[in-house]
């Protein structure tokens, strides 16, 4: 009924990942609360907190001054991306000097397939082993959370169950039993939508959860093939593990003032429109359609978008088609977004024979591209963004490693 | 709020260089109003680029406030960037 095959499935997951580098570089913060944010108001929003903070309520996602009001001695600290990729990377040697079969779920967590992995040690010794050298190798205030399974899924579950610092191991012998200790939503993937949608046929705890039927979860609850999906992925079998193609590449920017003027917003409109098209280039994607949306300061969401029928990956292109969508937006913004979709590879591109333009500006792009790998990011940029660097940073992008 | 202070200070280091996971360790610098700082912990030391030019970022305390120095690998120069205490 489970899967009964060997553990060897391995997640491992840096304990509230920014919060903790940053009291590790800076020994001052350690045992105190501490909030990472990204931009130095009162307005702006908690990314991570220490467990400090966590302990006394301080929630990811809360405005930083509703958590300075629930906790006074709050210290905010802002974000420093290249000190948390250093990490990563540092991370990602780690888990790589194990197995070749290493995937990174975001900046902070990955996976290790020990499959074809011949095993000198167990693998509860080799996840010691790992937070041993995490303390060597990056620093003592370093924790991470180990979870070992016979599949993606259930390592996953077994790293979530004791935070801070722990290892655990679930597989087919105990899984039954780690459910009972949990709630639907504490199982990954289950959200309060699809709680509510496993509620409404009266699944409220994961036991029940795991003992609905194959049928029952594809016909009536999922209706589709992702009912299959949770039935073995609940029961230890591998469903996940797949890598998905880039699909879309899109960012967004909340007004750092409300009384910007729409000169100033398509300026930092641009500079979005020059983000997105790096990152899109840097996964080697041509794009045919560019999405806009603006939500005001009512909190009204407007978007609009346009597909062309050929594909295009320059800034200028890609800024062109946004400037035009934005005529036509309402005022009062709050928050603007731009996002390129349908992505295809490069390598596909066709390129018209007797369009020497179009060649010269490829030419160009590429050109851009590698002076600002080299030197940093945005030395080459258009005039009309010169100012708006100082506003729109680059941040940490999580739930993926594409851009680090 | 954040309390660190930025600053561009070049100041005068004391270092080892050795072997092992942190080959170089900074022991103590000069401050360019005469003051000496005692580094007790390094907590983090991550390298990043300026341009062509690598530079190695140290987090470091003495004890009573967190200090950001960075050394210029191509210069070999050491500057004091950020100054923190939590008290």
């Amino acid at each position: 009924m489970y899967n009964l095959e060997p553990s060897l499935i391995m997640h491992v997951d840096l304990n509230s990942a920014f919060a903790s580098i940053e009291q590790q570089s800076r020994p001052m913060l350690r045992g105190k609360p501490i909030a990472v944010i990204n931009r130095r108001t009162e307005n702006t929003v908690i990314i991570t907190a220490s467990y400090e903070a966590k302990s006394e309520g301080v929630k990811l996602g809360m405005k930083f001054k509703e958590a300075a009001k629930l906790l006074p001695d709050l210290i905010a600290v802002e974000s420093d991306p290249p000190k948390y990729r250093y990490v990563y990377r540092k991370l990602l040697a780690i888990l790589n000097s194990y197995s070749p079969n290493v995937v990174m779920k975001s900046i902070d967590e990955g996976i290790i397939d020990f499959h074809g992995v011949p095993l000198q040690k167990t693998m509860v010794e080799i996840g010691y082993e790992i937070k041993k050298r995490l303390r060597e190798e990056v620093g003592c205030a370093m924790r991470c959370n180990v979870g070992i399974g016979p599949s993606r899924f259930l390592a996953k579950t077994a790293a979530g169950l004791h935070k801070p610092d722990g290892l655990d191991v679930v597989d087919a012998t105990n899984l039954r039993s780690v459910y009972e200790t949990m709630k639907l939503t504490d199982i990954t993937g289950i959200a309060s939508h699809m709680q509510r949608r496993l509620n409404a046929v009266s699944i409220f705890t994961p036991i029940q959860f795991l003992d609905t039927d194959a049928v029952t979860l594809q016909k009536v609850v999922f209706k589709s093939v992702n009912g299959i999906h949770w039935y073995r992925r609940l029961r230890g079998y591998e469903v996940d593990d797949r890598t998905s193609d880039v699909k879309t590449v899109g960012r967004q920017y909340v007004l750092e003032k409300r009384n910007l003027t729409h000169a100033q917003i398509a300026a930092r409109l641009h500079h979005l429109c020059e983000s997105v098209g790096y990152r899109m280039r840097s996964q080697n994607k041509v794009t045919r359609g560019v999405h806009i949306y603006i939500r005001t300061v009512d909190r009204k969401y407007w978007h609009t978008c346009r597909m062309s029928q050929i594909p295009f990956y320059s800034d200028k292109t890609i800024n062109t088609i946004a400037q035009q969508l934005f005529l036509k937006a309402p005022g009062n913004v709050q928050e603007i977004g731009v996002r390129c979709y349908e992505l295809t590879n490069n390598d596909n591109m066709q390129v018209s024979l007797f369009n020497d333009e179009i060649v010269r500006e490829q030419q160009l792009v590429g050109a851009i591209d590698d002076i600002n790998k080299r030197f940093g990011d945005r030395t080459v940029h258009s005039a009309n963004t010169l100012g708006t660097g100082g506003f729109i940073k680059t941040k940490i992008p999580f739930g993926s490693v594409r851009y680090l | 709020m954040n309390d660190e202070l930025f600053l561009n200070e070049q100041v005068k280091m004391v270092a080892v260089f050795g072997d092992g996971l942190n080959p170089c360790r900074p022991l103590k610098f000069r401050r360019t109003n005469g003051r000496e700082v005692d580094i007790s912990e390094i907590g983090l030391r991550h390298p990043t680029m300026q341009g062509k030019r690598m530079l190695h970022v140290f987090d470091v305390t003495d004890g009573s406030a967190d200090y950001r120095l960075e050394f210029d690998a191509e210069r070999l120069t050491w500057h004091l960037t950020r100054e923190a205490d939590h008290v």
